[in-house]
């Protein structure tokens, strides 16, 4: 397909949709009286009942919570991420649209030369669900290679070392697994889980905003706008509250 | 949307009564012989109306807020709307001047028969059309009306108006008891011992205006009980509230020009008219002129009372503040105060006091939609909370509502906020997690 074929099918198929959508367009009259809002707009809730749906192998669980809680350890300013239900989070997530990567374009590029420059970070076509479960089972194996031991077993500070080595690029996790990229999922969900609204699964008993001191899910600040520099000590909000 | 529209009801055994009924009694109470002003020779389409009694008869059905109940979807004044009754469904009828599914036929006397004394062109009308109110209409006004309603474009749509009430409700003649035990025939007396201005607004609010239809309790027969007159009552999922001089939950703290304000605009800055009331402002009482807007106010805010009466605030709990603050107060305000024109107030927001707590507990459960007139045309929504607060959080948070800011007023039952949540289908608060 050449430049003037290429703009003639492109202004062919905006002229289409524009007459299709034209064709369903519902006209309103009046004042429209319904105020509950639709189904399609409330937040989804995790999931409840314990099992998980993802995670579903026990090293995989065990090696995912040993990563989140060297990330997010438990210390004097808060839980640890998985007492914080950082691993409920990543398992529900991953079970949903997010795990599918329904928000990503995954048909591939025509051509891969350059992709990663010209994107600025890398690619991947697989799900972050695919990715989980590759990723997981190469960190342990590359535990036993190296140490001859599961991942979740080994000493916190061999641990910090593994991560740190996955963070600055220097681990090779296998041709299948990009390690630098796992690592910054890995700490972009567990941050994700300890601080989303605890209806998600997360940030239990909302350890994570008591930890920074964020206020939650309040509507208005106004009252407080004015008193800068102040502790306020607002007790945090979650979108639905349990009491 | 109004409780009259379901007073279908009780009247099988009136069916009985009316057998019963008896000499002069019944002919006071069917007799129509002060409509005999009317013309009895000219249908209302072949009716040449003068165009200044047509514009004039246009407000009088602005005042009757006919289009309520007579538009629905199936063209201006074309009947359709649905009524549903204990007993059945009523639909109301086509008003439009056609000859054959219309009141086309209808002579003027037909006409004042009908709107005044309850008897229709196929018999007698059922009490959801408030004929009972109507009977108070002016000769001068009907003339008016009649003239207007020739001026209607005539829309042909049947209208089968009780084929949805069962045996043996669908017999018409059955009113001809309920007239006899609760019917007044006769027309509107001023009370020569008030002004002017009292004696019109009287004219309005218990003539075409109908207010008491909403606003005052029936009896179990769907007759209006004479000693809480506009005393407030349950309509269709919704409360009608008090109306009168009350000062805790009525009128009583507003002055004049403040309720004639709420009936021109759709609010008077504090209280907003929502629902039915809505409905009302929008068809007609915002068409009301000033004059008038402010006779209604003098003659409502004379009525007698209920008994109802501030009492001690309750005990609140802090939990309940924050609710109050975190949901409400962006549009509510910190000190209950509301937004002028956009969003309710709740401090001394009579409305919001009453025993009834059907209206504020379904603005949460459901939303609610301010009515939008030429004035206050926003029509601001109030969002649902039914997904994030369970019943007893909807209970506390109006308790801290109905308590705070001078005001006071008994707690809200759970069980009361559990059954309209599933009587309005309302859906359940989300389960999130522990």
């Amino acid at each position: 397909m050449n430049r003037r074929e290429a703009l003639f099918s492109l202004g062919a198929a905006a002229a289409s949709t524009g007459l299709a959508a034209t064709g369903r367009a519902a006209e309103i009259k009046g004042m429209p009286e319904a105020t509950q809002m639709s189904a399609d707009h409330l937040p989804v809730p995790a999931r409840q009942g314990g099992a998980f749906r993802v995670l579903t192998d026990e090293t995989d669980q065990k090696t995912l919570a040993a990563v989140f809680d060297r990330l997010i350890p438990a210390d004097g300013n808060g839980p640890s991420a998985t007492e914080a239900g950082c691993l409920d989070f990543v398992d529900d997530q991953l079970s949903r649209d997010y795990g599918a990567g329904k928000a990503l374009y995954l048909e591939g590029p025509l051509n891969r030369e350059n992709e990663e420059a010209i994107m600025g970070s890398p690619q991947f076509l697989a799900t972050p669900r695919e990715r989980y479960a590759a990723g997981l089972k190469a960190l342990d194996a590359y535990a036993q290679k190296t140490d001859g031991a599961a991942f979740h077993a080994l000493s916190p500070g061999r641990i910090d070392e593994i991560l740190t080595g996955l963070e600055a690029g220097e681990i090779d996790l296998g041709a299948d697994v990009n390690g630098q990229a796992f690592f910054e999922l890995m700490l972009q969900n567990v941050r994700e889980g300890y601080l989303a609204d605890p209806l998600y699964g997360g940030n239990r008993d909302m350890a994570g905003w008591k930890m920074i001191g964020f206020p939650g899910a309040r509507y208005d600040y106004r009252p407080y706008i004015d008193r800068r520099g102040e502790d306020l000590a607002l007790a945090p909000v979650s979108l639905i509250p349990q009491d | 949307m109004a409780n009259w529209k379901k007073i279908g009801t009780g009247v099988a055994v009136l069916a009985v009564i009316a057998a019963a009924g008896a000499g002069g009694w019944a002919w006071t109470k069917l007799n129509t012989s002060r409509s005999s002003v009317a013309d009895d020779s000219v249908a209302l389409a072949d009716f040449k109306a003068d165009p200044e009694a047509a514009a004039r008869g246009e407000y009088v059905m602005r005042l009757g807020d006919c289009a309520a109940c007579h538009t629905k979807g199936q063209g201006d004044f074309a009947g359709g709307y649905e009524i549903h009754t204990p007993f059945g469904m009523l639909v109301s009828s086509n008003i439009t001047p056609d000859r054959e599914t219309g009141i086309g036929a209808m002579t003027e006397r037909d006409f004042f028969d009908a709107m005044r004394h309850g008897r229709g062109s196929e018999g007698m009308l059922y009490p959801a059309m408030p004929y009972t109110d109507y009977a108070k209409l002016s000769d001068a006004d009907m003339h008016d009306l009649w003239a207007y309603m020739s001026t209607v474009v005539p829309v042909s749509n049947e209208i089968d108006e009780n084929g949805g009430m069962a045996f043996p409700y669908n017999i018409r003649l059955a009113m001809a008891g309920w007239n006899m035990l609760f019917f007044d025939n006769s027309g509107f007396s001023p009370d020569a011992s008030q002004s002017a201005e009292w004696n019109r607004g009287a004219y309005i609010v218990e003539g075409p205006g109908h207010c008491s239809a909403c606003h005052t309790p029936r009896n179990a027969l769907g007759a209006e009980i004479g000693a809480a007159h506009m005393q407030g009552a349950e309509v269709d999922g919704w409360h009608a509230p008090e109306i009168t001089s009350n000062p805790h939950v009525g009128l009583g703290g507003s002055s004049l020009e403040d309720v004639a304000r709420y009936l021109q605009t759709g609010s008077d800055g504090v209280a907003f008219a929502a629902g039915p009331m809505a409905e009302a402002v929008e068809d007609s009482t915002q068409y009301l002129s000033d004059e008038d807007a402010m006779a209604v106010a003098t003659y409502l805010m004379s009525l007698p009372g209920s008994e109802a009466r501030a009492s001690a605030p309750m005990a609140l709990n802090a939990s309940a503040a924050l609710a109050y603050e975190v949901n409400c107060s962006a549009c509510h305000g910190l000190e209950g105060e509301g937004i002028d024109g956009l969003a309710p107030g709740f401090a001394g927001n009579g409305a919001l006091l009453s025993d009834s707590t059907t209206n504020p507990v379904r603005a949460l459960l459901t939303g609610a939609r301010a009515a939008h007139t030429g004035v206050l045309p926003t029509g601001a929504g109030m969002p649902s909370f039914a997904w994030k607060m369970n019943d007893a959080q909807i209970a506390e948070v109006l308790d801290f509502i109905r308590n705070s800011w001078g005001n006071s007023a008994a707690p809200v039952k759970v069980e009361d906020v559990a059954s309209l949540r599933e009587a309005l289908g309302a859906r359940e608060k989300i389960a999130a997690p522990e």
